[in-house]
């Protein structure tokens, strides 16, 4: 499974090098990678357009599948994503604020979303975690249906008190990687790390909470820190990746399932790794269909990845009876 | 008698602000069987939680081999007890051994791999629970006195000298609950401290060297099962008539006829 | 006063009492700037008029006093707002489609008036003349507005490449041929670098690599912003990282634009047009 997920993010990252709205020869974008090609609009489009696209497609990939397995994990929830703890909601809200009520700020548009993704969740866990049954799943999950239905009534008064505007939140709610080289990723990339290496770090612990909080805090575990811990690394590595790609739930719910299905196990040192290369994958595929299926025209990529994502997980769904 | 793994002195528990526990007492040793006995609603599971540390404690005094429970944090108190709860989730995808393995977890440091001993101890927990021959079953598809073996072996690999069981057998069959109750004594006969909450008191009086009767919150009586379980407590306590006869099984008139 | 006479007052005070309806102007809800401007140039004074996009633009000096109703999705106006001006006519958009089957059946006559290219601004204006029965006002309104057109498009000197872009952030949503704007700016002289590109929308997200290879002389982005902050748009959109090899960049030639006329039709279309020219294209 591990093996075949690599296989399949290298031959994605590989297809999303060569193809492209515009031909670029394979012996040209060798030399723009290996540093040799003159400076040109050919290097340009592979070095500063294409090359940064992948990564961010890589990242972005892992850090929804990660998040999500990490939720699901946390939650004992096979219905979590990031939806569930306001991430979503949260981002959502601060990207239209950008684009509705301050589209002259444009330029922080990724930051707001990661702010208010990260508030939203932090409004989550504050409630979640206080009061009598403080880290209770029950009780979490609450609290994020009701933060996420608080933050999309305000996204939603904001495109109709915005309607004229609506068009530019569009684009965004469908969700998509720029080409804005790495100005994205050099201002997010501290928060995607913190929540991968919070990530490695949970794999162990997560585990050892699939058999409930009394066996994990039986085996020394303190089950309450480690859900807190996994919902905001969760929290992190969403808000960062809808603060690139806009808002891509999808992947997050899905890639996980679709990781334990074909791999068999449930073991979080298996899942999360998976979880990270297959999400990778399969953005990194459905950003490249995007770009070339009606090139020069690029598609919303949100739609595309459901779209390659479902039938591969019904699939699965169907031969694991 | 070799000195006691666990003590606990006069230990008070509030739950919100309910009280649950308002002085109980108890200490197991090596090699004995201890049950916890006592009406629903006596405090029984949040005295085995409580001194187990996951249970917070308003006051009172727990050691384990004389260190006080406060200072016993995370691993260090995984190897001293294991926990089984009463009822444990059961997760897709799970196998007996993936699970059984998770006992290790306090022994294997972050990013260890688990060494020879360690698997050595997962599967002498399976085979003690007679579980080795289904190891590589899904949870998910095994019996409820399957399951129960499970998460006793998951205890057992913990390699914890004393062995907490909230309510093993509360949803078993009689058959299960058998098997459950000769592992249990099997397990105290090897030299383990079973700590064993249970509400069947026949089942009690069958097993335990030494029967602790909770009641309102309080222990109401520590001592060997004929001296403890005497038909004035029983009627006090249980509101029933019934007794130990002379081979040690309870006897009930149920009708009270 | 003879018979005769009589008989003549009489047929002219009919005639008058049958004609005077006709002559009144009906009651007409302009929700568009096109149609307010249009209804205003053939002498029928709208009882309200819709907001104008983002409630900045300022509809003609004429119109100062018509009350305005607030737009919003999905039906456009509040109904009830709407129903108290008592509109036979309302003139609506495309965009507020939902709202067309409530207010007919409030019993009001809706058009949608939307024309997205120059040449659609003659036909809608004679549309409307005709259900206004202001025919041949409109007629002469229309031949004028396309006189003005081909005039404004006198002296043509270069087709320079142009990418005009709605101002959502850097990434490239391109206004297409079959948009308002980009009509506009096609007839203004510019060269698309969308090419023959259409879209239903007629705007669409294009790929960065094309802008690099297509290479634009000239980059007009148009935001949804207050005219306050062009400069500061300006600068953002002139520093994209992207566009840094284009020779609009280079020549300095990014230039946002400001108000509406490039985001929704306008009777003024011609004025729009020479303003293109004079302030991006530069192709007198």
């Amino acid at each position: 499974m591990v093996v075949t997920a690599t296989v399949a993010l290298l031959a994605a990252a590989t297809a999303s090098m060569i193809l492209g709205a515009v031909h670029v020869p394979f012996s040209d974008i060798w030399q723009s990678l290996t540093g040799q090609a003159e400076e040109g609009p050919l290097r340009q489009i592979v070095v500063e357009l294409r090359l940064p696209r992948t990564v961010s497609a890589i990242v972005v990939g892992a850090a929804l599948g990660v998040a999500g397995a990490l939720l699901q994990g946390a939650l004992a929830n096979p219905l979590a994503s990031p939806d569930v703890i306001g991430v979503t909601g949260g981002a959502g809200f601060g990207a239209m604020l950008t684009l509705l009520v301050w589209p002259s700020a444009i330029a922080l548009l990724p930051v707001g979303a990661l702010v208010f993704g990260v508030t939203a969740a932090g409004i989550v866990f504050l409630i979640g975690w206080s009061g009598a049954h403080a880290g209770a799943i029950g009780r979490v999950i609450l609290a994020g249906i009701a933060i996420t239905a608080l933050f999309s009534a305000a996204t939603t008064s904001l495109m109709v008190a915005y309607s004229d505007r609506v068009q530019s939140a569009i684009f965004w709610i469908a969700g998509g990687l720029s080409s804005d080289g790495w100005s994205s990723l050099s201002v997010v990339w501290p928060y995607f790390s913190v929540g991968f290496v919070m990530a490695i770090f949970l794999a162990r612990p997560l585990d050892r909470l699939a058999l409930g909080d009394d066996v994990a805090a039986s085996l020394g575990g303190r089950p309450r820190l480690v859900r807190l811990a996994a919902a905001a690394a969760a929290a992190l590595l969403a808000s960062s990746a809808a603060a690139i790609a806009g808002l891509l739930g999808f992947l997050g719910l899905v890639i996980p399932h679709l990781v334990r299905l074909a791999g068999g196990t449930a073991s979080h040192r298996f899942v999360i790794p998976a979880s990270a290369l297959t999400g990778a994958a399969l953005l990194v595929a459905a950003d490249t269909l995007a770009r070339v299926v009606l090139a020069p025209i690029e598609l919303p990529v949100g739609p595309l990845m459901v779209v390659l994502g479902v039938p591969l997980f019904l699939w699965l769904l169907r031969e694991a009876v | 008698m070799s000195e006691a793994r666990l003590v606990a002195t006069d230990v008070h528990v509030k739950i919100g602000d309910t009280p649950i526990l308002h002085g109980a007492s108890m200490s197991v040793h090596a090699g004995e069987l201890l049950a916890v006995v006592g009406p629903n609603g006596a405090g029984k599971s949040t005295l085995s939680r409580a001194v187990s540390g996951l249970q917070a404690m308003e006051q009172g005094d727990v050691r384990w081999g004389g260190t006080p429970l406060g200072e016993l944090k995370g691993r260090k108190i995984a190897r001293l007890r294991a926990f089984v709860p009463q009822r444990a989730p059961v997760p897709a995808g799970v196998t007996v051994r993936e699970a059984v393995e998770l006992g290790r977890s306090p022994h294997i440091k972050a990013f260890q791999r688990p060494t020879r001993h360690d698997h050595d101890a997962v599967d002498q927990a399976m085979e003690r629970t007679n579980t080795y021959e289904f190891a590589d079953r899904r949870l998910t598809t095994l019996s409820g006195g399957e399951l129960q073996r499970v998460q006793i072996a998951v205890g057992l690999a913990q390699e914890a000298p004393v062995l907490i069981a909230d309510e093993p057998t509360s949803h078993l069959d009689l058959g299960a609950t058998a098997i459950v109750a000769r592992l249990l004594r099997r397990l105290a006969d090897d030299g383990l401290s079973v700590i064993l909450v249970v509400h069947d008191l026949a089942l009690a009086a069958a097993i335990a060297d030494t029967v602790v009767v909770m009641a309102a919150g309080k222990t109401a009586a520590t001592g060997k099962p004929a001296e403890v379980l005497t038909p004035e407590r029983l009627s006090d306590v249980w509101r029933v008539d019934a007794e130990l006869d002379d081979a040690g099984a309870l006897r009930v008139n149920w009708l009270g006829r | 006063m003879g018979p005769m006479n009589r008989l003549v007052v009489a047929v002219f005070l009919a005639l008058l009492l049958f004609a005077a309806p006709a002559q009144a102007a009906p009651r007409v809800a302009a929700l568009t700037p096109f149609s307010a401007s249009t209804i205003t140039r053939l002498g029928v004074r709208p009882v309200v008029v819709g907001q104008t996009l983002g409630g900045t633009d300022q509809y003609l000096a004429s119109l100062k006093g018509v009350p305005v109703l607030t737009l919003t999705h999905p039906l456009g106006p509040n109904m009830e707002q709407l129903a108290t001006y008592n509109p036979s006519i309302v003139l609506s958009s495309k965009t507020w489609q939902r709202g067309s089957a409530p207010m007919r059946r409030l019993g009001m006559k809706v058009y949608e008036s939307d024309p997205t290219s120059v040449a659609a601004v003659g036909r809608e204006t004679r549309a409307i003349g005709k259900l206004l029965g202001r025919t041949r006002a409109a007629n002469s309104l229309a031949t004028k507005i396309e006189n003005d057109v081909r005039a404004a498009q006198q002296g043509i000197k270069r087709r320079l490449r142009v990418l005009l872009i709605l101002g959502v952030g850097r990434t490239p949503y391109a206004m297409l041929a079959n948009s308002w704007g980009g009509d506009v700016v096609a007839k203004a002289g510019g060269q698309l670098l969308t090419n023959g590109l259409t879209a239903p929308s007629g705007i669409v997200r294009i790929s960065d690599e094309i802008v690099v290879q297509r290479n634009p002389d000239i980059i007009i982005a148009v935001p949804h912003g207050n005219p306050g902050a062009i400069s500061k748009l300006a600068k953002y959109y002139a520093s994209n990282p992207n566009w840094r090899n284009t020779k609009a960049v280079k020549n300095k030639r990014v230039y946002v634009a400001t108000g509406n006329q490039l985001l929704q039709p306008y009777p003024g279309v011609a004025a729009t047009i020479r303003s293109v020219r004079a302030k991006f294209l530069k192709n007198y």
